[in-house]
C-alpha cells in the first residue's frame, strides 16, 4: 500500500541544513498495524506527515496504492484526504465550536453524504464508542479520553483505508490509553491499515510491526 | 455543509462576543453612513429628472469675458431672446421666463380688505412664462386648457395647494380672481400639481408672460437694448432631439456677435450665448438658479468619498480583528485540511462568515440610517419624509454594498486563514509557535499596524476639518462686520406710488411703539446678496474711475438703525432725493486717498451726469458674505428706490414686538401681505452651506473617530490577552501597574503618532483650499494641529488604557497558572 524510497527531509536555516529524515526506505502492506518509535525530535511526526501527504519530502519517491505521490497535485491529495486517509492527533484537535455529533459528522459533509446516511453513520459511531449520551456536549465538556474517542470516531467515520495516529495516547492516563489502543486494534482487526507513533513500549505491542527511528534514520524494523 | 458552517459562524460570533460586537457595530455604522450619503447623492442626482424631456431641455445662458476675467450669467436681454428664438432651427419650442416671488391675495368682491393673503413660501418660485413653457416641461394641468391657460394678459396657473388655500379646491379655483403683489389682477386659468422635492422648478404659480409685458413698469422689465441684463430674465427651449445640442449651440453662439459690440460694451469684451442642458442646471455653481440650491458634482464626490472612507475604516476593523484572531482558528483550518478540504473551500467558508456578519450589520445599519434620516437636514436639502426604504433601488444599492463590504473585509483574512499550513497549525504547541513571530505573523502584524495608521490618519484629518470649519464659523459669528446685525427686524414693501405714499404713516406708527428705537427705509440692508454697481468719477469733473462703485439708497436713520460708524464728516440729512452721499473707506483706498477728512464737502459724479456732495466717510462694512472682498460703496438718499424697512428694537419680548410691527403694517396696508425677518438670521443664511459642511465634518468625523477607537479597543484586548503571561511574569518580578499599562499603550500610541504625520498634511491641503474660498478667514496655525493631535492621542489613550489597566490589574498567579 505504501512504498517509501530514499525519502529525505531537511529544514534550511540560512545556508545551514538540518536533516530530519534520511534515506527512509520501507513498505507497508495493506492490513498492517505499524508502530513508529523513537526519541523526541527524531522525525517521527515528520515521517507520519509525509505519509499522510500533509508534508512533502525534499527528495525520494513515495507510492501510495501504486500511485506516485510525489507527482500528485493538490486536487488529488485532497481527494485522498477525503476518502482514504484518516488522522488522529495527540491533542485530539476537535473543533471547539461544534458538539460531539457535529464533529463526527464533519468529514461526511465534505464527502457530500446525504443527510439520512450521515445520521445513520454518525449514530453507528456514537453507538460503537458508547458516547450516545454525549452527542450534544462540546469538546470542553469532555475528558481527554472521551475527546480522543471522538477524535478517532471522526477519523474513521468516513471509512478510510489508512489511519494515521500521532501519539494518540500521549495526553491520556493509562486506562484511557489502553481503551484507545484496544480501539485501534479492533479497527485493525476489521482490515484497516494503521500507522501509529508512540513512546509507550506496551502500546507498541498492540501493533504487528515496530519501526525504530533515530536522528532521521531507520534503526530497526521488526515484526512483533 | 452550509448549515454546519452557519453553526460555526454563529457559535464563533458568540464565543468572541466582544470582537463580534465591535465588528457588527463598526460595520453597521459605516454602512449607515454610506446609506445616508447615498440618500443625499441619489436625491441630488435625481434633480429635474421628473421632466420627461430631461435631455432635450436647455437654458440659454451667456458667457462674458473681458480684461477682468470671465463670468457666466443666465440673463437674456430682450433683443437677445428674440434673436435666439428666430435663429435656432433645432428648437421645437421656446419660452422666455422671468422669476417672481409674488404675494397673492383673494379680493373681497364687496371691496373690503382681502379675504385671504399669502406670501409665497420661501422654498417656492413663480415664473412669468409663455405658453410654450408647458410644452417644454410637459406640465400637465389638473384643470384648464394648456393651449389657452397662459395666452392672455392676466392669466395664472396655480398649483393645487395654492388653489386649495385660496378657494377650497382646484375646480372651484377656475376663473376666480387673485391679486398679485397688490398690483396686478389675475384670473385663474389652470391648476397644476405640485413639483417634486428634487426639482429646481418648485413652481408656486405660472403667470402669463403677457402679464409681465403689460406691467413692465412695476416689474422693472422691458428695456429693449442689448446692454440691459437681469439674471431673472431667462429663456428655455426644447430641442427637437437630444443629439442636436451641439448643432444648436453653434447657431446660438453667433447671436449678438455684432450687437453686443455696438451697444457700449467695455474694450475687448466678448459676450457669447451658450445652451446649458437641463442636466447641468443643478450642479453648475457658475450659473444662477432661482432656488439657490446648487450642489456641485465635486461636492457630491467629496461626500461620497467621505462615506467610503468611513465604511473602509469599519472594514479595516474587521480585517484587523479577524487576522488577530486567526491563530485561534488555526486548529480548525488544520483539521479541515486533513479532512480533504481545499483552500478554495476554506476561503469560501470564511467569506461566508464575513457575509453573515455583513448581513447582520446591514440590517442594523439600515435601522440606524432610517433613524438618522431626519438628521440629514443638517447637511443637505433631503426631505425627511421622501420614500427611501421602500424603494427597490435602495435595496439594490444595499445588496451591492453588502457584496462590496464582504469582499473588502473578508478577502484578506480569508486568504490568511485558508493559507495556514496544517502541520504548523496542528503542532501541539500551535499557539506559541504561531504567535512567536513567524514570517506570516509578522506580515499580518504589519498589515494591521498599517491599517490602524490609516484609520487614525483619516480620523485625525476629520478632527482637523471639524476644528477648522468650526473656528471659521465662530469667526464669522464674532466678526465685526462693520454694522450691528442684532435686534434689527426688517420687512420689504411694495414700491409703487400708492404704497410709498402711505409709508410715512406706517413709519410714524412704528416709532410710537415703545420697543422700537429707530426705523430706516432703504433700497437694501447693509449686507445682502444684491449688488447695484455704477460708474462714477472723483473729483466730479474728472474722468470715470477705473472701477465701478456699489450703490445703496438709504435714509437718515440708516446709520443709527444698523450701527454704522463714521470716520469723517456727518451722516446724510433727511432728504427724498439724492443730494449728498456717504462713501466708504475702501473707495478712498482705491482712489489713493489716505485722509478721509480731505473728501468731506467735495463733489463726485455718479453715472454720466449726476453730481453729489460727500457728507461723510463710513467705516468699511461687509456688504456681502465674507467670501467676497470689501467693495467701494456710496450711500445716498433716494426715496423712490426704497423697498426695505429696518427696525431697531429693544431686546425684551421680541415676539410681542414683532407682532406689534406686523399689526401696524396690516393696519396701514390691509390689502398687502407682511413678511418680516431678523437681520442676523438673514445673514446667517449666507453661511448655510458652510454650516452644512462643518456639520458633515463633525458628524462623519465623530463616526470616523468612533470606528477607529472601536478597532483600537479590539486590538488592545487582543494584545493584552496575548501578553497575559508576560504581564504575569513582569508583575511577579515587581513591575508597577503604570509601567505595565504604559508597556501596552506605547505600541499603539506610536501608531497613532505616525498617523498624525500622515493625516495632517492631507487635512492641511483640503482645509487650506476650503478657507481660500473666503476672502476673510481664520489662519490654520500650529494650534489647530496641536489640539487635533492632542485630541486624537487622548481618545486613543483612553481607549487603550481601559484594557491595559485591566490587564495590569489582573492577578498574576491566575494568569500564570492557566498556562
Ligand atoms: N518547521 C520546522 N522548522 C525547523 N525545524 C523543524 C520544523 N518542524 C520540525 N522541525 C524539527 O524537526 C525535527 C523532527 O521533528 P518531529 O518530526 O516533530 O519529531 P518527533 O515527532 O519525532 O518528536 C525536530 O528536531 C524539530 O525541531
Ligand atoms: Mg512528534
Amino acid at each position: 500500500m505504501i512504498i517509501l524510497k530514499d525519502i529525505e527531509r531537511y529544514y534550511s536555516n540560512g545556508a545551514q541544513r538540518t536533516w530530519v529524515l534520511r534515506k527512509i526506505n520501507f513498505t507497508v502492506k495493506k492490513g498492517e498495524f505499524v508502530t513508529i518509535m523513537g526519541p523526541s525530535g527524531s522525525g517521527k511526526s515528520t515521517l507520519l506527515n509525509i505519509i499522510g501527504m500533509l508534508d512533502k519530502p525534499d527528495s525520494g519517491e513515495y507510492f501510495f496504492l501504486d500511485e506516485p505521490v510525489h507527482n500528485f497535485n493538490e486536487k488529488r491529495r485532497t481527494e485522498l484526504h477525503k476518502h482514504t486517509i484518516g488522522f488522529v492527533f495527540q491533542a485530539y484537535h476537535l473543533i471547539d465550536e461544534l458538539n460531539v455529533y457535529e464533529n463526527i459528522e464533519m468529514p461526511l459533509l465534505y464527502r457530500g453524504v446525504s443527510k439520512s446516511e450521515r445520521q445513520s453513520m454518525v449514530a453507528d459511531m456514537l453507538d460503537r464508542f458508547n458516547i450516545v449520551g454525549k452527542k450534544d456536549l462540546f469538546p470542553s465538556q469532555l475528558s481527554g479520553g472521551q475527546q480522543q474517542l471522538v477524535g478517532i470516531a471522526r477519523a474513521i467515520v468516513a471509512k478510510p483505508k489508512l489511519l494515521l495516529a500521532d501519539e494518540p495516547t500521549g495526553n491520556l492516563h493509562t486506562s484511557q490509553g489502553e481503551m484507545t489502543m484496544d480501539l485501534l486494534r479492533t479497527l485493525h482487526g476489521e482490515g484497516m491499515t494503521v500507522i501509529q507513533v508512540t513512546h509507550n513500549e506496551k502500546f507498541a505491542a498492540y501493533g504487528t510491526r515496530v519501526i525504530q527511528i533515530e536522528d532521521g534514520f531507520v534503526r530497526s524494523d521488526s515484526n512483533v | 455543509m452550509f448549515q454546519n458552517n452557519l453553526k460555526i459562524v454563529w457559535r464563533t460570533l458568540r464565543k468572541n462576543s466582544t470582537y463580534s460586537l465591535i465588528n457588527v457595530v463598526g460595520l453597521a455604522i459605516g454602512m449607515a453612513a454610506v446609506l445616508l450619503i447615498y440618500r443625499i447623492v441619489d436625491f441630488e442626482l435625481g434633480f429635474n429628472k421628473n421632466f420627461e424631456n430631461y435631455d432635450r431641455i436647455v437654458r440659454v445662458v451667456r458667457h462674458d469675458r473681458n480684461a477682468e476675467g470671465e463670468n457666466w450669467t443666465t440673463c437674456m436681454p430682450l433683443p437677445a431672446a428674440n434673436a435666439v428664438e428666430q435663429a435656432v432651427p433645432q428648437f421645437e419650442e421656446f419660452s422666455r421666463s422671468r422669476d417672481a416671488w409674488p404675494t397673492l391675495t383673494v379680493p373681497d368682491p364687496n371691496g373690503g380688505a382681502p379675504l385671504k393673503k399669502f406670501n409665497q413660501p420661501d422654498d417656492m418660485v413663480s415664473f412669468f412664462v409663455e405658453p410654450a413653457y408647458l410644452k417644454i416641461f410637459k406640465l400637465k394641468l389638473l384643470e384648464g386648457d394648456p393651449n389657452t391657460a397662459l395666452r392672455d394678459n392676466g392669466s395664472v396657473i396655480l398649483t393645487k395647494k395654492w388653489a386649495e388655500k385660496c378657494f377650497g379646491d382646484a375646480h372651484a379655483a377656475m376663473s376666480q380672481t387673485v391679486i398679485m403683489d397688490n398690483l396686478v389682477t389675475l384670473t385663474v386659468r389652470g391648476v397644476m400639481a405640485e413639483m417634486p422635492a428634487n426639482c429646481d422648478f418648485p413652481i408656486g404659480c405660472l403667470i402669463s408672460y403677457a402679464t409681465l409685458e403689460a406691467n413692465s413698469r412695476n416689474y422693472f422689465y422691458g428695456e429693449d437694448n442689448w446692454g440691459a441684463c437681469s439674471s431673472n430674465n431667462q429663456a428655455f427651449a426644447l430641442l427637437k432631439s437630444a443629439d442636436q445640442l451641439t448643432a444648436a449651440n453653434e447657431v446660438v453662439r453667433t447671436v449678438g456677435e455684432k450687437e453686443y459690440k455696438m451697444e457700449g460694451g467695455l474694450e475687448n469684451e466678448q459676450k457669447v450665448h451658450e445652451l446649458q442642458p437641463l442636466s447641468d442646471l443643478h450642479y453648475n455653481a457658475e450659473l444662477y438658479n432661482p432656488t439657490g440650491r446648487i450642489v456641485t458634482k465635486n461636492r457630491l464626490r467629496i461626500l461620497s468619498f467621505i462615506g467610503l472612507l468611513v465604511l473602509a475604516m469599519a472594514c479595516f476593523n474587521f480585517i484587523n480583528l479577524s487576522t488577530a484572531q486567526a491563530t485561534q482558528r488555526a486548529k480548525e483550518v488544520g483539521v479541515r485540511k486533513t479532512l480533504g478540504v481545499s483552500k478554495g473551500q476554506l476561503i469560501g467558508q470564511f467569506m461566508g462568515e464575513t457575509a453573515t456578519v455583513t448581513v447582520i450589520s446591514v440590517l442594523l445599519g439600515l435601522t440606524l440610517a432610517v433613524l438618522c434620516l431626519p438628521l440629514l437636514k443638517l447637511i443637505s436639502d433631503v426631505p425627511a419624509d421622501a420614500p427611501f426604504v421602500m424603494l427597490l433601488q435602495t435595496w439594490g444599492f444595499i445588496a451591492a454594498m453588502a457584496v462590496a463590504v464582504t469582499l473588502l473585509a473578508g478577502f484578506y483574512p480569508s486568504i490568511v486563514l485558508a493559507g495556514f499550513d496544517p502541520i504548523e497549525a496542528l503542532k501541539t504547541n500551535t499557539m506559541s509557535r504561531l504567535t512567536a513571530g513567524s514570517f506570516l505573523m509578522k506580515k499580518q502584524g504589519l498589515v494591521r499596524e498599517g491599517l490602524v495608521v490609516l484609520q487614525f490618519a483619516i480620523a485625525s484629518a476629520f478632527i482637523v476639518g471639524t476644528i477648522v470649519t468650526l473656528s471659521q464659523l465662530e469667526y464669522i459669528r464674532q466678526k465685526d462686520l462693520g454694522f450691528d446685525k442684532n435686534l434689527v427686524y426688517s420687512f420689504n414693501f411694495n414700491s409703487d406710488s400708492a404704497s410709498m405714499a402711505k409709508m410715512p404713516v406706517l413709519r410714524q406708527q412704528l416709532l410710537q411703539l415703545p420697543a422700537v428705537e429707530s426705523v430706516s427705509l432703504c433700497s437694501d440692508q447693509p449686507s445682502s446678496g444684491n449688488t447695484w454697481a455704477n460708474n462714477f468719477a472723483f473729483p466730479a469733473s474728472g474722468e470715470d474711475a477705473p472701477f465701478n462703485v456699489s450703490l445703496k439708497y438709504a435714509d437718515a436713520s440708516y446709520q443709527k438703525t444698523y450701527g454704522l460708524r463714521l470716520v469723517a464728516g456727518k451722516w446724510l440729512e433727511p432728504s427724498d432725493t439724492l443730494k449728498e452721499v456717504v462713501v466708504n473707506q475702501t473707495l478712498l483706498r482705491k482712489l489713493g486717498i489716505s485722509n478721509p477728512d480731505e473728501v468731506v464737502g467735495q463733489e463726485l459724479r455718479i453715472g454720466s451726469r449726476r453730481k453729489v456732495r460727500i457728507s461723510g466717510v463710513v467705516e468699511d462694512f461687509h456688504s456681502h458674505s465674507i467670501h467676497q472682498p470689501l467693495e467701494p460703496m456710496l450711500i445716498g438718499s433716494r426715496k423712490i428706490y426704497y423697498n426695505w424697512a429696518g427696525i431697531k428694537i429693544k431686546p425684551d419680548n421680541l415676539a410681542a414686538t414683532t407682532a406689534a410691527i406686523q399689526k401696524a403694517y396690516d393696519e396701514v396696508y390691509p390689502e398687502q401681505v407682511f413678511s418680516g425677518s431678523f437681520f442676523d438670521e438673514t445673514i446667517a443664511q449666507f453661511y448655510e452651506d458652510e454650516k452644512r459642511f462643518s456639520n458633515t465634518c463633525k458628524g462623519f468625523g465623530l463616526l470616523a473617530v468612533f470606528i477607529a477607537c472601536l478597532g483600537l479597543f479590539g486590538l488592545s484586548i487582543h494584545a493584552a490577552s496575548r501578553r497575559t503571561k508576560e504581564i504575569g511574569v513582569r508583575k511577579v518580578l515587581g513591575a508597577s501597574i503604570s509601567s505595565i499599562t504604559g508597556l501596552l499603550a506605547r505600541d499603539f500610541l506610536k501608531l497613532v503618532l505616525i498617523s498624525l504625520v500622515v493625516g495632517f498634511p492631507i487635512a492641511w491641503y483640503f482645509m487650506d483650499k476650503w478657507l481660500a474660498d473666503f476672502t476673510f478667514h481664520v489662519d490654520m496655525n500650529w494650534a489647530v494641529f496641536a489640539i487635533a493631535g492632542f485630541a486624537a492621542m487622548a481618545v486613543a489613550f483612553l481607549t487603550i488604557s481601559f484594557q491595559s489597566v485591566k490587564a495590569a490589574l489582573a492577578n498574576p498567579v491566575k494568569s500564570l497558572r492557566s498556562e
